[in-house]
């Protein structure tokens, strides 16, 4: 059997987020400065660091000297993110107006699917909304009915390591750090292009309330 | 005992429980339903200060006395009362212990004991009103202000929560220690409720206010962030909608890339398996064990699909089966016509039989066993064949011969 520092460090480079939802275990040797250090020196050989987001509590490998290829690598993945920006920056605020908690997706809350799903049903606003969310390249669901695209779109999120799912018998699904990572790419962008997004929201509020 | 007192008292109780279910409804909904009851009944809770109407054209409501008592006992977490007089409190005992100092000293022992009870009474009550407005924040901390739905409802909660808890650490200054331990002076009662029980009460509410606070500063700046989040995602679709041909500048291609952007590609594939580990000998035998085995017949496709199975003549099977049998039959009349030992083989290749050669050797073996027991005993059967290589016990069987006994 491999010692955590091994799986740590397979994770690592096999490019997954490591986060206290996706494998706690993980999590806390990366937490540990001693093994981080040890973990650090491994992926220093490969040309890779680790780096964190989300205020450290997701950890991720980003490449240590970026050379022509790095920068390649890092340029398709640049479009890949940028353009799947507004399908789930749609899809958080589907959820969590379905959900109706008023509270925004984070890592660690469930998401329960049948729960989701009777919502959405029931109301024709979502629903549209779902069938614009699934159309998009992201999700690519063909499906009409909300049922596939719930299905797909759970899945595609799955696989992008967005959600997991601990117990394959059950619809019950966990967000993981990633989504927290989206927030701190949105932040991002919102402070570098100046676009003052949270004025914005605030003043459509206001006017909403006015009208 | 005044048995005036004791009687109503009793009264009121009584009216209490036989009209719960008017109470518990006026609870829960806020105001009384004049059509649902008799108006003898509402005349009789009203007399008896349980129900009233604070206005002339409003509706009745709970006696704040009785919504009270239901709330801390029913720990509701929707009561946001908090009682913080402690500063007449604590004026009221310091003159309950003066008139309990001055009947002692002039020996009324009897009017002495009355003030006593008062003021103890007056001490355990403020303690436990203490405790309970720490409780009542407690819980509604507990939940995170789960009875209200929105972020912003929720911020307000936290600080109206905020206040409640600086007003209580305000009216918890008053605490004067050295005035009370003055008007106790030397008599041990005194002391022990005013110093001891009080101090006790003090410092334990200190300590879990101080904790309600951190807490709830905590929750703020929580509640402060899920806002800014949801904030941050209508903000980003609004822009979207206003300039649908947005696109963030690549930050990839700038020369110190922002960490955030900066992913390494995954590297690993997964591992091959090492067959020489003794190790991992009994996972990959498991492994092995499941592979299903193919018998393919070695004929090319077009043969193997000409062999059709045609339910039209089920007789041609039986045929197959026949020959096999009759072959079999004359094998053994062989041997016993020529009185020699002869291998399944041997007659097989002498007769150029069309069967498979396993095939053969089975039906051999088959026709053998299939014998009569007296017709059985003129034969002996012999296997020719080696021991397994690898497996020990397991006997591979290359050949069988029958000869007359």
């Amino acid at each position: 059997m491999m010692n955590e520092q091994g799986r740590a460090l397979e994770q690592l480079l096999s490019g997954a987020f490591i986060c206290q939802t996706s494998d706690e275990t993980l999590w806390r040797v990366l937490k540990n400065n001693d093994y981080a250090e040890k973990i650090e020196q491994q992926l220093n050989v490969l040309n890779r660091t680790l780096t964190s987001c989300a205020d450290g509590e997701v950890f991720y490998a980003a490449y240590q000297h970026l050379g022509d290829d790095e920068r390649k690598v890092l340029g398709t993945q640049f479009q890949e993110t940028a353009a799947g920006l507004l399908p789930m920056v749609e899809w958080l605020l589907l959820v969590q107006q379905a959900v109706g908690n008023d509270m925004p997706l984070t890592q660690g809350q469930a998401i329960r699917l049948p729960e989701l799903q009777t919502q959405i049903e029931d109301t024709p606003a979502f629903k549209e909304q779902l069938q614009k969310i699934a159309r998009y390249r992201l999700f690519n669901s063909l499906s009409t009915e909300v049922d596939g695209q719930l299905k797909q779109l759970f899945k595609k999120l799955t696989d992008m390591g967005y959600l997991i799912r601990p117990n394959p018998e059950k619809q019950i699904y966990l967000a993981t750090g990633k989504v927290d990572y989206l927030f701190d790419v949105l932040k991002f962008i919102d402070e570098t292009e100046a676009l003052s997004l949270s004025q914005q929201a605030e003043q459509a509020a206001m006017q909403e309330s006015l009208l | 005992m005044n048995p005036n007192l004791y009687n109503s008292g009793l009264k009121l109780l009584h009216a209490m429980s036989r009209h719960a279910d008017v109470i518990m409804q006026v609870y829960l909904s806020g105001s009384l339903d004049e059509s649902s009851t008799t108006p003898q009944v509402i005349d009789n809770l009203k007399k008896l200060g349980i129900l009233w109407r604070p206005e002339p054209e409003a509706e009745l409501r709970l006696k704040s006395a009785v919504r009270n008592l239901l709330e801390n006992s029913l720990q509701d977490e929707r009561s946001r009362q908090i009682d913080a007089n402690i500063g007449s409190a604590l004026n009221g005992l310091k003159t309950l212990a003066d008139h309990y100092k001055e009947a002692l000293h002039h020996g009324r022992f009897a009017e002495s004991q009355g003030h006593l009870n008062d003021l103890r009474e007056h001490v355990y009550s403020l303690t436990e009103s203490m405790s309970n407005s720490v409780r009542i924040l407690f819980s509604r901390i507990h939940n995170e202000f789960g009875y209200v739905a929105s972020i912003d409802a929720k911020i307000r909660e936290n600080e109206l929560a905020q206040s409640q808890v600086s007003t209580m650490l305000q009216q918890i200054e008053l605490f004067q220690f050295d005035v009370l331990a003055e008007t106790a002076g030397s008599n041990r009662e005194l002391r022990l409720l005013l110093v001891v029980t009080l101090q006790q009460s003090f410092s334990r509410a200190t300590q879990e206010l101080s904790l309600v606070q951190a807490r709830l500063l905590e929750l703020l700046g929580r509640f402060r962030e899920y806002r800014g989040r949801t904030r941050l995602l209508k903000g980003f679709l609004l822009h979207q909608e206003q300039h649908p041909d947005f696109q963030p500048a690549d930050y990839s291609a700038l020369s110190a890339v922002p960490m955030l952007f900066n992913q390494a590609s995954g590297i690993i594939k997964p591992a091959a398996a090492d067959v020489y580990n003794v190790a991992h000998e009994t996972d990959l035998q498991q492994l092995v064990a499941r592979i299903k085995a193919l018998h393919r017949n070695d004929k090319p496709q077009t043969q193997r699909s000409s062999g059709k199975v045609s339910l039209d003549n089920p007789a041609g099977e039986a045929v197959v089966e026949n020959k096999l049998k009759q072959a079999v039959e004359s094998y053994f009349c062989d041997i016993i016509d020529s009185g020699q030992t002869v291998t399944a083989l041997q007659y097989w290749q002498q007769q150029q039989l069309e069967c498979d050669a396993e095939v053969w050797i089975y039906r051999v073996l088959d026709g053998y066993q299939s014998l009569p027991d007296e017709e059985k005993q003129y034969f002996e059967l012999a296997t020719h064949g080696h021991a397994d290589p690898v497996y020990s016990g397991n006997y591979v069987v290359e050949d069988v011969e029958l000869g007359l006994k």
